[in-house]
């Protein structure tokens, strides 16, 4: 006793002699539910534990000692430890009202001062169901951003809308902050009417391990800031930091998934045979063909001079496309003290795509690192990404498209028996075996294998940001960012290839660069006088864009299979060159009142350099203002109990954008082409006519909306109403091709769009053991093209490769018309039709009208998650609903006599019934001849009403299933966390309203959305996460 | 006290900022380093020779696929040959249409509107009218009424939606045009950049007088006083005199696919067509066959072995009906004609001896119909070795064999005439297809005389033009409701004014 008395005095004179004790005690949330996974935090160390399952602890610490209790969501407290060496802590949530979101120009935010919606996710949403392009996870989860999925492959690019498309032609999608600086999103090519393949975009190279968080500010009041690029939204992304974590940590995260196509919904007949006219005594090389008699086991001789049965060979589909995969793996170190932190990752991807021969491999090293010293802090973020990918597969149109031959073979035709002599789909000589009598049509196995298309993009993106508090209240922020890459692609079309004999490459080098430097004065809640704080800065910013291209094409190979550009007969070189600058200034006031009622106006003033012309008098800068309001009513005014929070929000602003190209305000010309018998080869370079006097577009926009939260916090409502207007945007004007030009550039274009968004939180059973949460978000969107010039001609966009369509604006109607070919119907609304000699119907090809339109305005999105104990369940249910699209696949589908539509209830053999009227008006009901059924059917493929579908769909987008170890079983082990979830995506539809192919199968991410034609199938994902902390 | 502190700050900044210069430097960083804002008329001579010519897409299209199988030159057994069996491709029809107005018509518009800004009126001023003709004559043949005095001046005059001329007001200006046209061809010359005859202004001027003759004579059947008028000018004011005149442009194998025979290249892509069976009974005992046909086969180009594919038949048709594959049929000779570095003619001497004769037969033309007759079957047989590396020379002494086994007959003469210009225009399909069409000659049945193949599109008849882009419909629609009310249902079946 008294020995321990001495040491106790002792320890109390010096001070840092310790005598631990076993400090244990019982964490508990506000309702006295114990809370699992709660931190206890030795202060000033990096020791700590986390509570068990039933929200006990059990640290070593002295008296005098402090211990931090934290858990996410709730309020952190810290307890000195006395002589009693058991602590319980109760836990309060933290005051919602007191959530930090990220804003404009990196600057953090209360929510509660916001005039305008933000919506911020965590990086879980990214990270539990990976995908290979990031931005793909959030689908569905956040109201009023639409993310449309594509059909072209894992390495696919996305499109991100947010609260409509704003631009007839422009670019319609946000812009990507990655800790302060905007980075690169420009998609690297992608397939057209002619073909091609999507080389992938800017956002698709971001880790989804990495991601912290996701704030997305959707209107022009929270977008402001950033001026002209921000017309569309942006959407700013934290990568993990060191702060997180306690002390230093390692994280290692491991995720495996397979993708099958057991879910594709193409279902073609299986009856006939590959024939024309209903015999099978016809041209075998016409293996798209499937108008042949009825299958029935004969002998018949193929497209190859073998003879075969003529029987179902089985789903080809099956046959061609492999299993997927995607390995996912990332380790991680970071530190935490109070004056410092970082974070060092490592992450390696590999995935392996559907379709034959298609690969990628991702390496990405991070490094960001925080330190503060006296009043000065600085922040790197360093990202270096090493992307490498094999045979991105060619879509649309059918030249070297496996995609293409795949679903149109004739059911009697085996896609195994098309491997060749050679292998792989080529003859004995290497040359393509050739499958079809089109030699635009590949060999599907010629297509995967032996196109090439390798490429390797190399990118960093870094920003250092230095801040300086020089008073307590006043601080000068410098921050530079940089974006860089470079891009190598080698691609070509085979020696041997049917319509190229002997071959062709390209050697393509990018480079691409982006700077952002901003220096910034701001104070924070600074209080001027009683119940009156202001938070202002104003600052100047500098973006500059530089891009720089070097190509090598080479065509007719000299020594055959030898795939390099100097062995090639015509060589030819192509260079191209871009740079443009924005300098601004800006600025924001917000005044606080009561902390309860806030005003916030921000102006910002762009200098262009694409703009700017020697001898031009319109001005090159533009000016986009905003103003915010918001009232927190449940601070100011008593409310009734149920009501925890209600707040009013309402804001109007003006953000501009357009004038992104350089270059495009005058008429040039330029060389091309090696010259002819010693003449230089000079031409008009544009193809659209230029406009000196181009100025940005202008787009207004006011929004509203509530936050509302009950019955303590259980449930919320976010509510907003927004209307914005697009003026003077650049369109392209449609000029007859016959003028020499497609169009002219004028800032003529209206556009409107108005919508709601709504996002609903609901916690229906809360318990000890057992949670069960509910987010609903739904956001429905109406545009209208109020002007597209002074006359009101329509705009008109891509067509698919049946150029019976095309996308159009139409003044007075939706954003993206399908303006199509229809069916000739009289009053009645009955198909009018040519009666041919013999007496077969052959529908009339009608005027060119609206078939419908390819933006979808209502989106939808429903995750229920579910706690119990250890385990974790949640799924999510995504829908879209209110668009059309066009089906290529149908189209062709039809037309070669693969769609069940072509077949009666009772069959070919006994011809084919159709009603309608002929060219006199007289009505009819007629049953085509068997040989005859597929002219009727081969008109309606110059009918594009034939192939348009609504694109509806509900589908369950994702699920997890998890287990976190809980802190009683790791206790003894250096492991401090350990989850494990079985994850899946795309699993089923609940809704899809178009036949034979997936709704999300556009070829491109392009403004002309609604085609689809040929792309991959959309697979669905199962796997498995692991994660661990030590 | 803070407040002073904070003030001082912010003017401190905002005097920082009113003293940077924002725009600095941007006039200059917008300017293309690749471009220029104008080029040396001569590159642009060049460029638009070879456009003319035209590339893969058109020539296998408009060219090759319609018009040369509806003039029954060549024939194939593969479906998506459509003028084979008069079925639709829009996207084919309009290939020429698609391409010229950008490739074609605004750089002549261009060049034209550059001379005129020069205030050059000389050689190269005359050239480029004369070229101009040429360029709009074929849209007019093919499709009828077309955008011509507004068309391609997007940016010159801004005309978005250029009216559709009528083609009697077409060919009127074309024909004025190559009158004023040549008497500028002067002194000077145009140098290497001049495709077509290498400087040589006197050729210029009898490719004027040669177009004019062609474009007159297209006028008998509608407006006869005009074709005659001109006609009798054309052959006044001196046409092509020899082989030596022919308007042709050399291609070379590469490097790009510009400097490539469009025909040259589809025939690299496609080893569907064959020689129609109507052209090849026609060429029998005529020492060219051997030289523009081979069989398919094994390349033999003995006359014997070479036998002409009918028109209007699948391959499934052909062997049920005459136990034949395509193979054993004779398709353009692929050791002489349709290499990528062959000639794209655009018009011959021998064409202007028939129309000569044709002119002398009227009455129009104080000349024996006979001796231009001979002269021109000379012509086009002796030009083949001159344009053709790998030709064999036709001697005089098998030029007179073929004439006097088949004399000139004045009761046939029409016949005669232009059943020899049908065989010089092929690979000129354009002209083969428009000729055929103003004379009638030669007489073709439709699709070879063979069945009236199920799912063509003319009711079983040869189609008479080819039809404009349904796209017109929508960007420029007034005008292309005007021109198909004036002229006709966008059909193939509709003729143009010269055909009615």
């Amino acid at each position: 006793m008294k020995i321990n008395n001495l040491l106790c005095l002792l320890a109390l004179a010096f001070g840092h002699v310790v005598l631990a004790q076993n400090i244990t005690g019982n964490v508990t949330d506000e309702n006295g539910v114990p809370l699992p996974g709660a931190t206890v935090l030795l202060e000033g160390t990096s020791q700590g534990v986390s509570t068990d399952f039933d929200g006990n602890y059990s640290i070593e610490a002295s008296s005098g000692d402090n211990l931090v209790f934290s858990f996410v969501g709730y309020s952190s407290q810290t307890l000195t430890v006395g002589s009693n060496s058991q602590i319980n802590v109760q836990l309060l949530p933290d005051n919602a009202l007191e959530e930090v979101v990220v804003t404009a120009l990196g600057i953090k935010r209360n929510i509660k001062a916001l005039g305008y919606s933000v919506t911020q996710v965590g990086g879980e949403e990214i990270n539990t169901v990976k995908n290979t392009n990031a931005i793909n996870a959030l689908q569905g989860k956040i109201a009023g951003v639409q993310i449309s999925g594509n059909a072209t492959g894992a390495k696919g690019s996305s499109r991100v809308i947010i609260r409509g498309n704003s631009s007839l032609s422009g670019n319609n999608q946000p812009l990507y902050v990655i800790d302060g600086i905007t980075i690169n999103n420009s998609n690297l090519g992608s397939a057209g009417v002619w073909g091609g393949s999507d080389a992938g975009d800017g956002i698709s190279a971001l880790n989804p391990d990495e991601v912290e968080s996701v704030s997305v500010l959707k209107g022009g009041a929270a977008a402001a800031l950033y001026g002209s690029r921000a017309s569309n939204g942006v959407i700013l992304i934290t990568t993990k930091s060191g702060s997180s974590t306690e002390g230093l940590g390692v994280e290692l995260s491991s995720s495996f998934q397979f993708d099958d196509i057991k879910n594709d919904p193409y279902d073609p007949q299986t009856t006939y045979g590959q024939g024309r006219d209903y015999s099978t005594d016809s041209d075998n090389a016409d293996t798209y063909a499937n108008w042949g008699l009825p299958l029935d086991g004969s002998s018949v001789e193929q497209w190859d001079g073998i003879s075969r049965p003529y029987s179902y060979k089985g789903n080809n589909l099956e046959k061609f496309y492999k299993s997927g995969s995607t390995f996912i793996n990332t380790i991680a170190l970071s530190n935490n003290t109070d004056k410092s932190n970082m974070r060092l990752s490592f992450s390696n991807l590999q995935n392996s795509d559907i379709i034959p021969n298609s690969t990628l491999e991702r390496n990405t090293l991070g490094l960001n690192a925080s330190q503060q010293f006296g009043n000065f802090s600085a922040t790197i973020n360093t990202k270096y990404i090493n992307d490498d990918s094999v045979g991105a597969p060619r879509l649309s149109d059918s030249p070297g498209n496996a995609n293409f031959g795949i679903r149109l073979f004739a059911p009697s035709i085996d896609v195994n028996d098309m491997l060749g002599a050679g292998g792989l789909g080529t003859n004995e000589d290497g040359t393509e075996f050739r499958t079809s009598d089109n030699t635009f049509s590949q060999n599907p196995w010629f297509a995967a294998y032996q196109y090439f298309n390798y490429s390797v993009r190399e990118r960093f993106i870094g920003s250092a940001e230095v801040r300086w508090d020089i008073f307590e209240f006043l601080y000068l922020t410098g921050r530079f960012g940089n974006d860089r890459y470079d891009y190598r692609r080698t691609s070509g079309t085979p020696f041997g290839t049917a319509y190229q004999p002997l071959g062709s490459m390209q050697e393509y080098s990018l480079t691409n660069i982006q700077n952002d430097g901003d220096l910034f004065l701001g104070t924070n809640n600074l209080k001027l006088i009683d119940d009156l704080a202001l938070t202002a800065f104003a600052g100047i910013g500098k973006n500059y864009q530089k891009s720089e291209s070097v190509t090598a094409n080479g065509s007719n190979f000299i020594v055959p299979f030898l795939y390099n550009v100097k062995n090639t007969e015509n060589q030819s070189t192509g260079y191209g060159f871009s740079e443009r600058k924005i300098n601004s200034a800006y600025g924001s006031v917000e005044l606080g009142f009561k902390e309860a009622l806030y005003f916030t106006i921000t102006a910002r003033n762009d200098w262009f350099s694409t703009l700017s012309l020697p001898g031009k008098t319109t001005p090159n800068n533009d000016l986009y203002t905003s103003a915010s309001l918001s009232l927190v009513l449940s601070d100011l005014v008593a409310l009734p109990e149920i009501f925890t929070f209600l707040k009013f929000r309402g804001g109007y602003s003006q953000v501009a954008g357009g004038a992104n190209s350089p270059y495009a305000l005058n008429l040039t010309y330029g060389i091309y082409g090696q010259g002819h018998q010693g003449a230089s080869l000079g031409n008009i370079s544009n193809n659209t006519i230029p406009n000196e006097n181009i100025t940005p577009f202008e787009k207004n926009e006011t929004e509203v909306g509530f936050d509302l939260r009950m019955f303590d916090n259980r449930a919320s409502l976010d509510f907003t109403y927004y209307s914005n207007e697009t003026d003077g945007d650049i369109v392209g004007v449609s000029a007859s091709p016959t003028s020499g030009f497609n169009s002219a550039l004028a800032n003529l274009g209206v556009i409107t769009n108005k919508g709601i968004e709504m996002l609903f939180n609901f916690r229906p059973i809360q318990q000890n053991d057992f949670s069960w949460d509910l987010t609903f978000n739904y956001s429905n969107n109406t545009s209208e093209i109020v002007s597209t010039n002074d006359t009101g001609t329509n705009i008109s966009l891509d067509e698919p490769r049946s150029r019976n369509l095309r996308v159009t604006h139409i003044v007075g109607e939706q954003y993206g018309a399908l303006f199509g070919t229809s069916y000739n119907r009289d009053a009645q609304g009955r198909i009018i039709h040519d009666i041919d000699p013999d007496g077969t119907p052959i529908p009339k090809i009608g005027d060119r009208k609206i078939l419908g339109f390819g933006i979808t305005p209502v989106s939808v999105g429903l995750t229920n998650s579910f706690r119990y104990k250890n385990f974790n369940f949640s799924f999510l249910i995504e829908g879209k609903n209110g668009g059309q699209i066009y089906s290529g696949t149908n189209a062709l589908s039809k037309y070669f006599g693969a769609h069940k539509a072509t077949i009666d209830a009772d069959g070919r053999e006994n011809g084919f019934t159709v009603s309608g009227v002929d060219a006199a008006g007289a009505a009819f009901t007629t049953t085509i001849a068997p040989d005859r059924i597929e002219d009727y059917w081969r008109r309606t493929y110059s009918i594009a009403e034939e192939a348009i579908y609504d694109s509806d769909y509900l589908r369950l987008r994702q699920l997890s299933l998890g287990y976190s170890f809980p802190s009683s079983v790791l206790e003894n082990t250096f492991i401090r966390n350990a989850s494990v979830s079985l994850i899946g995506r795309n699993l089923f539809f609940l809704q899809n309203s178009v036949e034979n192919v997936d709704p999300e199968s556009g070829y491109n991410v392009s403004n002309s959305q609604g085609l689809e034609w040929f792309g991959l199938p959309v697979p669905r994902s199962i796997g498995m996460n692991i994660n661990l902390k030590f | 006290m803070k407040m002073k502190k904070v003030i001082t700050t912010f003017s401190l900044f905002c005097l920082i900022l009113v003293s940077c210069d924002f725009d600095e430097g941007f006039e200059e960083l917008n300017i293309n380093p690749t471009k220029v804002a104008q080029l040396d008329v001569n590159n642009k001579f060049a460029s638009v020779f070879l456009r003319a010519s035209g590339g893969r897409y058109e020539n296998w299209r408009a060219s090759l696929i319609y018009s040369s199988c509806i003039v029954q030159h060549i024939a194939s057994t593969a479906t998506y040959w459509t003028g084979n069996f008069y079925t639709r491709n829009e996207g084919y029809a309009t290939s020429l249409f698609d391409r010229a107005y950008p490739e074609q018509v605004k750089e002549i518009e261009d060049i034209i509107f550059q001379l005129n800004e020069e205030g050059n009126s000389g050689t190269a001023m005359g050239v480029a009218r004369i070229w101009r003709v040429f360029i709009y004559h074929r849209l007019t043949d093919l499709y009828g009424d077309i955008p011509y005095s507004e068309a391609g001046k997007g940016f010159i005059d801004g005309i978005l939606k250029p009216k559709y001329d009528a083609q009697q007001d077409i060919y009127m200006n074309i024909l004025a045009e190559l009158e004023a046209a040549t008497g500028q061809l002067g002194a000077d010359t145009l140098g290497v950049s001049d495709l077509v005859f290498q400087g040589d202004v006197n050729k210029w001027k009898k490719f004027g007088n040669s177009m004019m003759l062609r474009l007159a004579m297209r006028l008998t059947k509608v407006d006869a006083a005009s074709a005659q008028s001109w006609a009798s000018k054309a052959i006044a004011a001196g046409t092509m005199t020899s082989n030596e005149d022919i308007a042709y442009i050399q291609h070379t194998a590469g490097p790009g696919g510009i400097n490539k025979n469009g025909h040259g290249e589809v025939f690299t892509a496609d080893g569907n067509p064959r020689l129609a069976k109507t052209f090849v009974d026609f060429l029998q005992g005529d020492p060219r066959l051997p030289i523009l046909a081979a069989r398919r086969s094994d390349g033999s180009t003995d006359p014997a072995d070479l036998i002409g594919l009918p028109n209007g038949l699948t391959s499934g048709a052909l062997e049920t009906k005459y136990g034949t594959f395509s193979e054993d049929y004779a398709e353009p000779n692929r050791n002489v004609i349709t290499g990528e570095d062959a000639p794209m003619v655009f018009q011959t001497y021998a064409e202007v001896e028939f129309l000569k004769a044709e002119a002398a037969v009227r009455g129009w033309y104080n000349g024996d119909a006979k001796t231009h007759y001979e002269n021109g079957v000379k012509a086009a047989m002796q030009m083949l070795s001159q344009l053709y590396p790998n030709a064999a020379t036709i001697s005089d002494a098998q030029v007179a064999d073929y004439l006097t086994a088949r004399p000139f007959d004045m009761a046939n003469a029409m016949k005669m005439i232009h059943e020899q210009y049908w065989v010089v225009t092929f690979l000129n399909e354009y002209e083969a297809f428009a000729n055929w069409r103003r004379t009638g000659y030669p007489e073709l049945e439709p699709f070879g005389g063979e069945a009236v193949y199920d799912g063509n599109v003319t009711q079983g008849t040869i189609p008479r033009r080819m039809i404009y882009p349904n796209g017109e419909s929508s960007t420029n629609p007034d005008s292309f409701a005007e021109a198909i009310a004036r002229q006709g249902e966008n059909e193939f079946t509709t003729r143009v004014w010269w055909d009615r």
